[in-house]
């Protein structure tokens, strides 16, 4: 046994997350000495740059196989694909907390941002316990003092309600590793699978206080509560961050703990309940829509629903329901980001445009805004020509195919519910009746722009040119 | 060239949005130039220029494949025809943005009706509700009625959606119509034509899952419904023939009595309803919901003879509802009311109108020599050969109540005595005379020879 554990293999298959986090301190760094007007551009050029590294050298490890750290870290087609959404993800977030964001807190909410990113990242790759709850709390960390960035009391609420209820997750998850590892006697994810866990009452035990702390995190019903609260009270990039970033990694631990780290015998039984939790997302994230007249509230509601079909896809347990996930995932973050970035460039320093009423009439304001908030909220409706529509096709395809056509008739009438809550929103800024309350558009922000314009030719694009990987299994080795 | 019937309208719809708003008559030439460039493309494009591009490969493969042939043809020509003269009888406030959106719902409901892919076809289903839903926010007068036909007929594209994915799944294809087809199989398969019927029969639409379209037919401004009421209505009929008839005959069969009686509802009910109504919109909408019943019955009786009156029908419904409706339009415009009650005695001084409405209307009321007839009488020779007596008694009935229903019509807007407070009276414009023409000439041109529609449809129901 030499006394370096590990290879340069195993360093060059967390390269990503070392960059994105060492570009994290050089922000803070350069904050110091960058000078007073101009640390707002340093700050956020060093960090899409970082991000924009962390994405070069992660899509070069794409169709490369490999267990870094003893299997702490598997590097394959779903690890690449998840930790491109995050950084995709946390490059649309930082560019609009660059166009709305206060100047003096830009550095650290940055470098938090950076940090949460390079968290969920380690979610997407983990194979074992410590890993996984590594990565969750490095992005749970950074998520409760983003959550209270903002000079409002409703921030100062949201991050506290954030962090006790979070904890409280954590707390289920981590208790339910424990029992795990007494289960199997191993923290691998692998060594669930033996058919004589299933044996074990902990396992059991632990399986369910495991996926209570990930339905937490993915705030499906009946843990979803916190999510519109805390949704509204954030400041708004940090919403949009949270509503891709961290629903992207509890999703690919979930998925790599679903397809791969249950006994065969286990799986049909023990992961019941989920489907029936993401079935019931369905229906009560879109009822809960149908009243918000915060856009905030009403996308954190949307995103109920929407990780409850992305869920449901996984149901049958098939590498095709992995790769309609995988697809939906990445349709909703170019959806989800997408309606962000629309209200944040309809928002200005001192308030944040997210209430309906700030919408109303913006098609005469500023047609192209109205006319991208349209397709992004269509998208989320399941219209075509969207990736939302074949998304969803998708996901239906998958469930009848593997006898979850129950799940199947669930998303038609959740969607079908959604549809008056996202037509509200588009009918107000077609609406030519004046509106009370109207925020004026601030001047353009060059970055949020461009991630708008990114989005809309995503939403669009993956329509007509639907690439999902083919190489997302094994999950673990 | 068949993909430029789709592109087209729709590219051009979108761009006209960055024609300035105010400019009603560049607006105007260029609606009235594309939608003119589609027609003539739609006459030629007969049987040729089918286009495939592969999409998806997995879970089941499916393509963006159009082509017009058969029963698709005459659809997309009756489209391009109603767009046609819907856009130059256009005159509604804020022109640009809705021509506009007729040019983007022609272009929508062209992909549905030459869509020979299950799932092209859903995706052009949904996409045709957003013309009218905008439409109707934008210029109807009451704020329910775009709910209302938003949440039906998305709930009907729902369905459609789920009926589609689970055909893929059990049939590895949507690419699939208007090839040899062996028909679906297995538990699923009533439950995957349920899907469709349900989608279909809300589109069409048919008791009781009508009651979106009165409101919308009346809500709509005139033009838009003309189009509306025309062809969109055919996409459901247009579904039975081509999708449920080659892939869900034994499930059709099965439930054909209970389609036949909801058709016959919907015959008595739009009839009884349409003679009850005293908003001339309204008297036209329920007669169309009595119409479509009449094709519904056609269509599940499994007769050669009735299926080739469906299609003559559906042809002539299209030409005589859309110029009744642009024709109230004009009344509308003039008088500011369609209400049978405030109108009345416009023959004298409008003979023009009065010839363009008596015309439009003796047609809906299946006047020999008008194309209307045709239509029934073959409907109702093939629907008796299928042994469907009742149904034929209940069709005849029907007819008689709306030879009632239309002649009203015709007595409280045209005949009838003068009413002196109306606004100023002023003959059909050269302009609405020409939007009318089209639709009135092939009413009487399929009405004396409906050898012209029969003999090119005999090869497509054999």
């Amino acid at each position: 046994m030499t006394t370096n554990l590990y290879t340069q293999a195993d360093w060059g298959a967390v390269t990503p997350l070392f960059v994105v986090g060492i570009t994290a301190l050089v922000v803070l760094l350069a904050d110091l000495f960058a000078k007073r007007h101009s640390n707002r551009y340093v700050s956020l050029l060093l960090g899409v740059l970082g991000l924009g590294a962390a994405a070069v050298i992660c899509a070069q490890s794409y169709g490369q196989d490999y267990a870094a750290f003893g299997g702490g870290f598997v590097l394959g087609g779903f690890t690449v694909v998840f930790e491109e959404i995050i950084l995709l993800a946390a490059g649309f977030s930082l560019a609009l907390y660059g166009a709305i964001g206060s100047e003096d807190r830009m550095a650290g909410v940055v470098a938090l941002m950076l940090w949460g990113t390079s968290g969920a990242m380690l979610m997407a790759g983990a194979a074992n316990l410590m890993t996984i709850f590594l990565g969750l709390e490095l992005l749970s960390l950074a998520l409760y003092c983003l959550c209270g960035m903002a000079a409002r009391p409703a921030a100062r609420e949201a991050a506290l309600k954030y962090l006790i209820l979070s904890s409280a997750a954590s707390g289920f998850m981590l208790y339910g590793m424990a029992l795990l590892f007494g289960a199997s006697g191993s923290v691998t994810l692998s060594a669930l699978t033996a058919a004589s866990v299933a044996a074990s009452p902990f396992f059991w035990m632990g399986c369910g206080l495991f996926l209570v702390g990930l339905a937490f995190k993915l705030s499906l019903v009946p843990f979803h509560v916190w999510a519109p609260d805390v949704y509204e009270g954030a400041p708004l990039p940090v919403t949009a961050f949270m509503s891709v970033v961290t629903k992207a990694g509890a999703l690919a631990v979930f998925a790599r703990f679903t397809y791969a780290a249950l006994p065969s015998g286990a799986a049909a039984h023990l992961l019941l309940p989920m489907w029936i939790v993401a079935g019931a997302s369905m229906l009560v994230g879109n009822l809960g829509m149908l009243a918000q007249t915060d856009i905030k509230r009403l996308l954190a509601y949307s995103g109920i629903a929407q990780i409850g079909y992305i869920v449901a896809a996984l149901a049958g347990g098939t590498s095709q329901g992995l790769r309609y996930a995988i697809y939906y995932l990445a349709a909703y973050t170019f959806m989800n980001l997408g309606a962000f970035a629309v209200v944040a460039l309809c928002s200005t320093d001192k308030e944040e445009g997210s209430h309906v009423a700030a919408l109303h009439g913006l098609a005469y304001r500023r047609p192209a805004l109205a006319a991208a908030m349209t397709v992004f909220l269509l998208a989320l409706a399941g219209f075509p020509p969207t990736a939302g529509f074949l998304g969803k096709v998708f996901i239906l395809a998958t469930n009848v195919g593997s006898g979850y056509a129950w799940l199947a008739a669930l998303l038609i009438i959740g969607t079908a519910i959604s549809l008056y809550a996202y037509f509200k929103v588009i009918r107000a800024m077609y609406d030519r009746a004046p509106s009370h309350r109207v925020v004026d558009v601030r001047p353009v922000a060059p970055l949020a722009w461009l991630s708008l314009a990114i989005c809309l030719a995503g939403v669009i694009a993956m329509t007509f040119y639907p690439l999902t990987p083919s190489n997302v299994l094994p999950l673990v080795k | 060239m068949t993909i430029l019937l789709i592109v087209l309208p729709i590219v051009a719809g979108s761009l006209l949005f960055l024609v300035p708003p105010g400019d009603k008559v560049l607006s105007k030439v260029v609606g009235c130039a594309v939608a003119g460039v589609t027609f003539f493309e739609a006459i030629f494009a007969r049987g040729g220029g089918d286009f495939t591009v592969r999409w998806l490969s997995r879970p089941f493969t499916a393509a963006f494949h159009f082509n017009t042939d058969g029963i698709s043809f005459w659809i997309v020509l009756l489209l391009a025809l109603c767009t046609f003269c819907a856009v130059l009888a256009c005159n509604v406030p804020r022109t640009r943005n809705f021509i506009a959106l007729l040019l983007l719902l022609e272009g929508a409901m062209m992909g549905v009706f030459t869509a020979k892919d299950l799932l092209a076809f859903a995706l052009f289903w949904d996409l045709m509700l957003l013309p009218v839903f905008f439409a109707l926010a934008g210029w109807g007068e009451r704020r329910d009625t775009a709910w209302r036909y938003l949440i039906y007929n998305f709930a009907g594209g729902l369905a459609l959606l789920l009926a589609t994915a689970a055909f893929g799944m059990a049939y590895g294809s949507t690419d699939v119509m208007g090839q040899a087809a062996h028909p679906l199989a297995g538990a699923w398969a009533p439950w995957i034509f349920a899907g469709f019927a349900f989608a279909f029969l809300v589109k069409t639409p048919v008791w009781p899952l009508h009651t979106w379209m009165p409101a919308t037919y009346a809500d709509t401004p005139s033009p838009m419904v003309a189009v509306v009421s025309a062809v969109q209505s055919k996409a459901g009929l247009y579904g039975f023939i081509a999708i449920a008839l080659p892939f869900a005959s034994a499930s059709m069969h099965n439930a054909s009595v209970f389609f036949i009686v909801l058709g016959s509802i919907s015959l008595l009910y739009g009839a009884f309803a349409a003679l009850a109504q005293t908003d001339a919109k309204r008297i036209v909408a329920y007669s169309s919901l009595s119409h479509l019943g009449l094709i519904l019955i056609a269509i599940f009786s499994f007769n050669a003879i009735a299926l080739q009156g469906a299609l003559v029908y559906i042809i002539a419904h299209g030409l005589f509802s859309a110029a009744l409706f642009l024709v109230i339009g004009y009344v509308e415009e003039r008088e500011e009311s369609r209400s049978l009650a405030r109108l009345g005695g416009l023959g004298q001084a409008n003979p023009r109108l009065a010839g363009a409405f008596t015309i439009a209307a003796l047609a809906a009321l299946g006047l020999p020599g008008l194309a209307g007839f045709a239509g029934e009488i073959v409907i109702l020779t093939g629907v008796v050969q299928a042994g469907n007596i009742w149904a034929a008694l209940v069709a005849l009935a029907a007819i008689i109540v709306a030879a009632a229903y239309m002649l009203r019509l015709l007595q409280g807007t045209i005949n009838g005595p003068e009413i002196a407070d109306l606004p100023v009276r002023r003959d059909l414009t050269l302009l609405e005379g020409l939007a009318m023409a089209p639709l009135l000439a092939a009413l009487v041109a399929i009405g004396v020879n409906p050898h012209l529609l029969t003999s090119a449809l005999a090869m497509v129901t054999k």
